[in-house]
């Protein structure tokens, strides 16, 4: 029965791949690139991924999907100049090969799982019970923290080449009893699934890409009004979570002489503060990456 | 196993047709599109070979997790960049 079931979710995947990246029409491309993005959550549950499948769902989907739609009216489409059969047919020999050849190597590869037993022996020491989390806030905290340096880097990069910030349309009369719910759940769900990340999966990344949802209706709906001094508490809030991480990474060295080891019996409470400063941090800085930020006038400095 | 074999010939499938789409295609939206696709295949690769036992690695997990911030990082950069280049040609 999972059986069939995993078969034609995995069909799914692949038609709705091609669905999305064989058409021209560019709504439509997105539309089902976003489709394609939840039915590979729901194939990360399968595998047994819920972490990974909340945010690919959160992240990969929504947020990728509005990004897209977002740049869909403001880029000009390409002339479309149709390659020669005999490219397209080479290109499509390639592609088939590299698929066959990434299958057959992962089939094929040793599983010597090296990690698990690693991660369930040191679970206890981690402060959460959930071992993703652990992952991600103490045993490879150092990834998380180039992570969040990078999405920063991603926001100074979109600051400095400054796409004009969408202008929102005046929109029906349901948007405000839209907004009065889904605002609401999104701050919910966003404190839910930062708390509950600790024993189950859910987590910073997961809560700041709903809250930075919630932000967006905000914004798109025309509630709140990207000024320029809200824009410069929004881009303070964004450093922070980059700023909070580097200090206590900084504290650690100095507490226990270990980059982000933290102090015995109290990985819980360090794990959680920094996660909750992450959440506020990664929404801030997902919407200003949405919204772009308008181009100040030189003499504004 | 049958099930990590399907997903893997998904995850597969998925990077063959972005590499055709990015080969193929020049509108600078499509190909970022295609490479999300491309990102999305080899996540699933990725946590299909991470299965041992019923059991999916953590560490692998993590790692996937921090690609997809990452990659929506990346598209919003991209996205930015195509916008610029597309205005610069205008003028």
């Amino acid at each position: 029965m999972s059986l069939a079931f995993d078969i034609l979710l995995a069909f799914g995947v692949v038609f709705t791949a091609a669905a999305a990246l064989g058409t021209h029409d560019r709504v439509a491309s997105i539309a089902g690139f976003v489709v394609t993005g939840l039915l590979v959550a729901l194939s990360l549950v399968r595998l047994g991924a819920p972490d990974v499948a909340l945010a690919e769902a959160a992240i990969g989907a929504g947020l990728t999907g509005a990004l897209l739609l977002r740049s869909a009216w403001r880029l000009k489409p390409a002339e479309s100049r149709v390659s020669p059969a005999i490219d397209r047919i080479i290109v499509a020999l390639i592609a088939v090969c590299l698929s066959g050849a990434l299958a057959w190597a992962v089939y094929t590869a040793p599983g010597a799982a090296l990690y698990p037993a690693l991660v369930s022996e040191r679970l206890a020491e981690s402060g959460v019970t959930n071992p993703v989390t652990a992952v991600l806030l103490n045993f490879r905290a150092w990834d998380t923290l180039l992570e969040i340096a990078v999405l920063f880097v991603a926001l100074i990069l979109v600051r400095i080449v400054a796409p004009a910030h969408p202008q929102p349309v005046v929109l029906g009369e349901l948007m405000l009893p839209f907004a009065r719910i889904v605002v609401p759940m999104c701050a919910f769900l966003a404190g839910h699934l930062l708390w509950q990340g600790a024993s189950v999966p859910g987590g910073a990344f997961q809560a700041g890409a709903i809250l930075a949802g919630g932000l967006l209706v905000l914004m798109l709906g025309g509630f709140a009004v990207l000024t320029p001094r809200l824009l410069s508490w929004g881009m303070m809030v964004a450093l922070l979570g980059l700023a909070v991480f580097a200090v206590a990474a900084l504290s650690t060295e100095a507490l226990t002489g270990t980059l982000l080891l933290y102090p015995d019996g109290a990985a819980k409470i360090w794990i959680l503060m920094i996660e909750a400063v992450l959440t506020l941090s990664i929404a801030a800085m997902l919407c200003l990456l949405f919204c772009g930020m308008p181009r100040r006038p030189l003499n504004d400095v | 196993m049958t099930s990590e074999l399907i997903y893997i010939c998904a995850g597969s499938g998925l990077v063959g047709l972005a590499f055709y789409r990015l080969a193929t295609c020049r509108d600078m939206l499509l190909r970022v599109l295609s490479l999300n696709v491309l990102a999305v295949g080899i996540a699933i690769l990725f946590l299909a070979s991470a299965r041992n036992a019923g059991m999916t690695d953590a560490v692998p997990q993590a790692f996937i997790l921090t690609g997809i911030v990452v990659l929506v990082a990346v598209t919003a950069a991209l996205l930015a960049l195509a916008e610029q280049i597309d205005s610069q040609r205008d003028e």
